[in-house]
């Protein structure tokens, strides 16, 4: 009898969980895969969607490269890339019969932050590449304070690495004793409470806990990113198989970048909306 | 070794010991305190009237009257602050007041012709209107104090002109009483100084209050209310009242932090009582009350867990390790029993034993990479990471530990019992089933609970195989749908969830929104933890009901 | 019934009492019950068998995910890939000419564990002595919930615990340049495994049997010296198999490594400065796993990384279940 009653309530429980779980109707779905560093507008996008449209987004942040691989297996419908596919993944989505498709939707600078009592106020790009490649040690060979650099760096499998990787160190290998981190976060909390750290993170970052350099004389500002002329500013990318069916839900959202709400959104983000130059 | 000597050497390894078991104990008190500290407040904190216009609009909770009431109340109090603010602006902003005038100019022409001037009159005043918008113009663009003031006062000398009354030329002279005003106070060279402090002033001051009366509603939910709880207030607060600046210490000397203050920044001027103002009233601008938030764990997140609770994270990891255990506690339980009461005691049995016992040692992160290589890769039927695979991946987790367990108590049970029983004519089956399981229940339960609490805590097997930072409830349906179409049980179970372990971590290292709000960062941590010894300590409390019934005392 | 026992049909046994039927049926008499019961004892062995099936599975995925990474045409490039992989230390899997050379992160993964266990085993063994030996029954039953909770919370909390208190805590107070290093890694990995060490190495002593300890105690020795000298000693197989289960559930962490550890792939120069950043292998794991495509060099580098694991702790299983075989055999009056 006992028995009985503890399976019933099991029973109940199960189905109470799963109809709390899913009371709802059938809603339409849209599935988002890819990088940390577009994750966060992705998110934003999806909530406003969410609340306007009554659909159901999930967005999930594993990287770039992953996120073009769902997107030629068919797991996502749009993929978020911090950059433009490489060769070998364009090969194999034509391969695969997916002909991706790139909408730029908002403009990053990937910003080389360090410590606000640091006194140096902007660097090279060489002199950036040679703290990297472990050529420059201490601070006091640029200006600054007598103090060893703490160099930290972005994951190898991130889109703000490979960009940094491509633009400033020219494909050269990093030093090894060059700190790596998980995610935008980290670099700015490790930068935050180290007085010696150089790190690199993007534009929506910057506050006034750290401190930007200007590299080869410029700053880092939505006109200078926004105009190509800082030296490492990326376009974000989102990839869609083939372009988008007109009034379905993925160009609703391919294209919600254009309104101006969603300008306001990339720029409350603290990235740069296309139209700042 | 003389025996006092050993004496000693007894006395100080026996505190060694028992000071090894106190570091223990502390280490445990050292994790888990500033958890529950920092966590706690995510639940019992001290909210604001922000807080509560936010649960109004996003859940609708609270007392519709009592809340305008207060609204009323508060925004009677900010007035003055914001008009403070609105008037300084305005004198301050010379580039607006630049564009302004030329506008005021234009309209002025329109006006004019409007009410049928004749042509020579027009001229004639145009002129005039000309004359008195560059001199507001020179006045405006120029830094020396003694020429903006001269140039002041030669406008507002036309106020009295009767040809202005009622023309659109009448806001020109209310603008230049307000630069003068603003003029008369300040150091005119330094506007732009002043241009950028006041934005720093303005933000701090949406920060508390949420946007300014007349501005546009702001795309993110986190711009549109103010400071939520008091602890954020009090560091708005404090950036509205300090600003900082890194000022060089020397040569080669690292910078040092200097604290400046605002109201010595805006010494003078028309914007100085705002800080004492704001300071002062801070308990009638934002009517701070404790609040106890148990609807963290049910409300969903809002702007990237800035606001709302981990509801729907709770919910994926129930999801998670309840359908684990479906998979995992028939299996674990009929193996212990088969090992226990009926494996012969060869090589295939010894060769099963060293199996589970491998299971139990391989690391986490390998049986996310078989989950990930078999469930989500090779089979089709399910093809994708989802709730099926994830679990799939946490029973086989947790298959050892149930094993275990249940061998541990079936073996406890007194032979007695089974003899008893066979002698009552019962088959070994019978025996089994109707004897042996029961007495064995609290032992095989503890088993399933501590299973349950380490499926709910482990990350590495459900990162590839099935969870997600940010997405829907799962869609299973409602229970008139299954009995109509079997098969969409099936399809709920193919989504993905959110779950608490991942969501921990993701929320540590993922968004800067989530750097913002520490207290959000600890309530998703605690809440895990919590959940886990909830569990633990109920099989704490079973197993010693176990003890005491199994030994009699 | 007693009428009938007198009626039993030729060839049944007699029954002192009777009853209906003979106790023990021969298969023919009861054919369903002969077959079903040994069928039913398939089925159990078959469901029992699942944990070797999942084993067996574990095994043949990753191993067949691996051999890609190896096995590139000729066997000449599959013995370089190997020996880039034990012996070169740069992890470059997305550079131009990529490279896999895994040593820095064995190395890293050793260097954290070995680091854990120093901290641990020390303090487990006094724990185990204190609470096999000298603790009163009502102490043992209160630390016992102590250590199986500290057992219970779950990594990510100390991941987080890592990250967001002992880092900015080891960057302040003992003025390291960076809070997330194999220091602060070991730390952790040391509270985690303090449990196993204790629970099993107290089984262990307690196993051992009051008649040693009282020999010695006879012989006129301290507790300490009973301890030390006599007991240790006679539990060394257990006290092995707790380090080495330790050391299973050090080297196995992943997330508490992910993120505490600083993920910089490197063996630290002069090898004892703990201050510096390592990365280990489940950390690669966990950590690049995201990024790379399917069925990529890359993705088959890192179950190759899996099978180096899988590999290590199987072998400590093997070598600790031997261990544990044998305070079995003391337990039963052995040795």
């Amino acid at each position: 009898m006992k028995k009985i009653l503890i399976l019933a309530m099991f029973v109940v429980v199960a189905v109470g969980l799963m109809s709390v779980a899913g009371a709802a109707e059938e809603k339409k779905a849209l599935q988002l895969d890819g990088s940390t560093t577009v994750g966060p507008v992705g998110d934003a996008f999806a909530e406003a969607f969410i609340k306007e449209k009554g659909c159901s987004i999930t967005v999930k942040k594993t990287g770039s490269g992953d996120g073009v691989a769902a997107l030629i297996d068919g797991r996502c419908d749009i993929a978020m890339s911090s950059r433009y596919l490489k060769p070998e993944e364009y090969k194999r989505a034509v391969d695969a019969n997916v002909f991706p498709v790139a909408h730029v939707i908002a403009m990053d600078g990937v910003c080389v932050i360090v410590h606000p009592s640091n006194p140096v106020k902007e660097l090279t790009g060489a002199q950036v590449a040679d703290i990297y490649m472990g050529k420059i040690k201490n601070w006091k060979e640029l200006g600054g304070s007598d103090m060893p650099i703490v160099a930290i760096s972005r994951d190898t499998s991130s889109g703000t690495y490979e960009v940094f990787h491509e633009k400033v160190l020219k494909k050269q290998n990093m030093d090894a004793a060059v700190e790596y981190v998980n995610a935008n976060p980290q670099a700015h909390a490790r930068v935050k409470s180290t007085a010696g750290a150089i790190a690199y993170v993007g534009l929506g970052f910057l506050d006034s806990n750290v401190k930007a350099l200007k590299i080869d004389g410029i700053m880092p500002t939505r006109q200078t990113i926004a105009q190509g002329a800082y030296l490492v500013s990326r376009p974000l990318f989102l990839f869609t198989n083939g372009y988008p069916k007109l009034g379905s839900l993925t160009h609703a959202f391919c294209i919600f970048y254009l309104t101006e709400e969603g300008q306001s959104i990339v720029e409350a983000k603290g990235f740069v909306s296309l139209t700042s130059y | 070794m003389r025996l006092i000597l050993r004496q000693f050497l007894d006395k100080a390894f026996t505190l060694a010991a028992a000071v090894s078991v106190l570091i223990i104990v502390g280490i445990l008190l050292v994790v888990l305190v500033p958890m529950f500290q920092k966590g706690l407040s995510a639940v019992f904190f001290t909210e604001t009237i922000e807080f509560r216009k936010l649960q109004k609009e996003t859940h609708n909770r609270g007392n519709d009257e009592a809340l305008q009431r207060r609204i009323e109340q508060t925004n009677a109090a900010r007035k003055p602050i914001y008009d403070v603010l609105a008037d300084f602006s305005l004198g301050i902003n010379t580039e607006s007041l630049v564009k302004e005038a030329k506008d005021i100019y234009q309209k002025y022409g329109e006006y004019l012709n409007y009410h049928n001037i004749p042509k020579d009159q027009y001229t004639e005043y145009r002129k005039q209107a000309k004359d008195i918008r560059d001199t507001m113009i020179a006045a405006l663009e120029s830094d020396n104090k003694d020429i903006v003031l001269a140039n002041l006062d030669k406008v507002l000398a036309q106020e009295e002109n009767p040809i202005y009354k009622d023309s659109p030329v009448q806001k020109l002279f209310i603008l230049a009483l307000q630069y003068q005003k603003t003029a008369r106070t300040i150091d005119v060279a330094k506007r732009s100084e002043y241009l950028t402090n006041l934005q720093e002033v303005t933000t701090a001051i949406r920060q508390l209050f949420g946007p300014l009366p007349g501005e546009a509603l702001p795309p993110l939910p986190m711009d549109q209310y103010g400071a939520t709880r008091m602890d954020m207030a009090q560091k708005a607060l404090h950036i509205l009242l300090w600003d900082e600046a890194w000022v060089s210490d020397g040569d080669g000397k690292p910078l040092v932090k200097k604290n400046i203050s605002r109201r010595e920044q805006f010494a003078g001027t028309a914007l100085e009582p705002l800080f004492d103002q704001v300071e002062k009233n801070i308990d009638v601008l934002l009517m701070p009350q404790f609040r106890c938030y148990w609807q963290y764990f049910i409300d969903d997140w809002v702007n990237s867990h800035y606001f709302g609770g981990v509801g729907p994270e709770i919910l994926g990891t129930l999801m998670l390790t309840i359908l684990a255990m479906v998979f995992a506690i028939p299996l674990g339980v009929i193996s212990a029993a088969y090992l226990v009461e009926y494996a012969p005691d060869n090589h295939w049995i010894k060769l099963v034993r060293m199996c589970i016992n491998t299971l139990a040692g391989v690391p986490s992160i390998v049986y996310g990479l078989f989950g990930l290589a078999f469930f989500v890769v090779t089979i089709h039927a399910i093809g994708k990471p989802c709730i099926l695979a994830a679990s799939l991946t946490l029973s086989i987790l947790a298959l050892p530990v149930i094993i275990r367990a249940s061998e541990e108590a079936i073996r406890l049970v007194p032979q007695t019992y089974r003899e008893a029983s066979l002698a009552l004519g019962a088959g070994k089956f019978r025996t089994l089933v109707n004897v042996v399981l029961p007495a064995a229940a609290p032992g095989i339960l503890t088993g399933i609970i501590l299973s349950l609490s380490r499926a709910a805590g482990e990350t590495a097997p459900i990162l590839f195989t099935g969870v997600v930072a940010m997405g829907p409830i799962p869609n299973f349906g409602s229970p008139s749908e299954w009995i109509r179409n079997p098969g969409s049980l099936f399809g709920g179970l193919l989504q993905p969830t959110r779950a608490l372990s991942y969501g921990s971590y993701d929320i540590a290292v993922g968004d800067r929104i989530s750097m913002l709000v520490p207290h959000q960062q600890f309530g998703m941590v605690m809440t895990l933890i919590l959940l886990v010894l909830i569990l633990n300590i109920a099989a704490i409390v079973i197993r010693s009901k176990m003890s005491k019934k199994l030994r009699g005392y | 019934m007693a009428e009938n026992a007198a009626q039993t049909s030729v060839g049944q046994k007699k029954a002192a009492v009777g009853f209906s039927r003979s106790l023990l049926l021969t298969p023919s008499e009861d054919l369903v019950g002969f077959l079903s019961g040994h069928l039913g004892r398939a089925i159990l062995f078959c469901i029992t068998a699942t944990s070797v099936a999942a084993v067996l599975l574990i095994f043949y995925f990753v191993i067949r995910e691996s051999i890609p990474f190896f096995y590139t045409g000729t066997a000449a490039s599959g013995i370089a890939r190997v020996k880039e992989f034990f012996l070169d230390t740069g992890w470059y899997p997305s550079a131009t000419v990529p490279r896999y050379g895994a040593l820095a992160l064995i190395v890293g993964s050793l260097y954290v564990t070995i680091g854990a266990l120093v901290i641990a085993v020390p303090l487990g063994l006094l724990a185990g002595v204190y609470l096999s030996d000298i603790a009163p029954f009502s102490l043992r039953q209160i630390c016992k919930p102590v250590i199986e909770i500290l057992a219970a919370i779950p990594s990510v909390a100390y991941g987080f615990f890592a990250v967001m208190v002992l880092a900015p805590w080891l960057q302040t107070h003992l003025g390291f340049s960076t809070g997330t290093n194999a220091m602060n890694a070991s730390l952790i990995l040391a509270v985690m495994a303090l449990p196993t060490i204790i629970s099993v190495s107290e089984d262990a002593m307690s196993a051992i049997g009051r008649e040693i300890r009282e020999a010695s105690y006879g012989l006129g020795a301290t507790r300490a010296e009973t301890m030390i000298k006599v007991v240790l000693p006679a539990a060394h197989s257990g006290i092995l198999a707790a380090v080495l289960l330790g050391m299973m559930r050090a080297i196995g962490e992943t997330m508490v490594v992910w993120m505490a550890s600083g993920n910089a792939s490197r063996i630290p120069s002069p090898w004892w400065d703990v201050s510096q950043s390592i990365r280990t292998m489940t950390a690669t794991i966990a950590g690049d796993m995201g990024e790379t495509p399917k069925n990529s060099e890359h993705y088959y580098a890192l179950f190759t990384v899996g099978l180096t694991l899988l590999v290590f702790t199987f072998s400590l299983n093997l070598i600790s279940e031997y261990l544990l075989s044998q305070i079995m055999r003391n337990k039963r009056g052995g040795k």
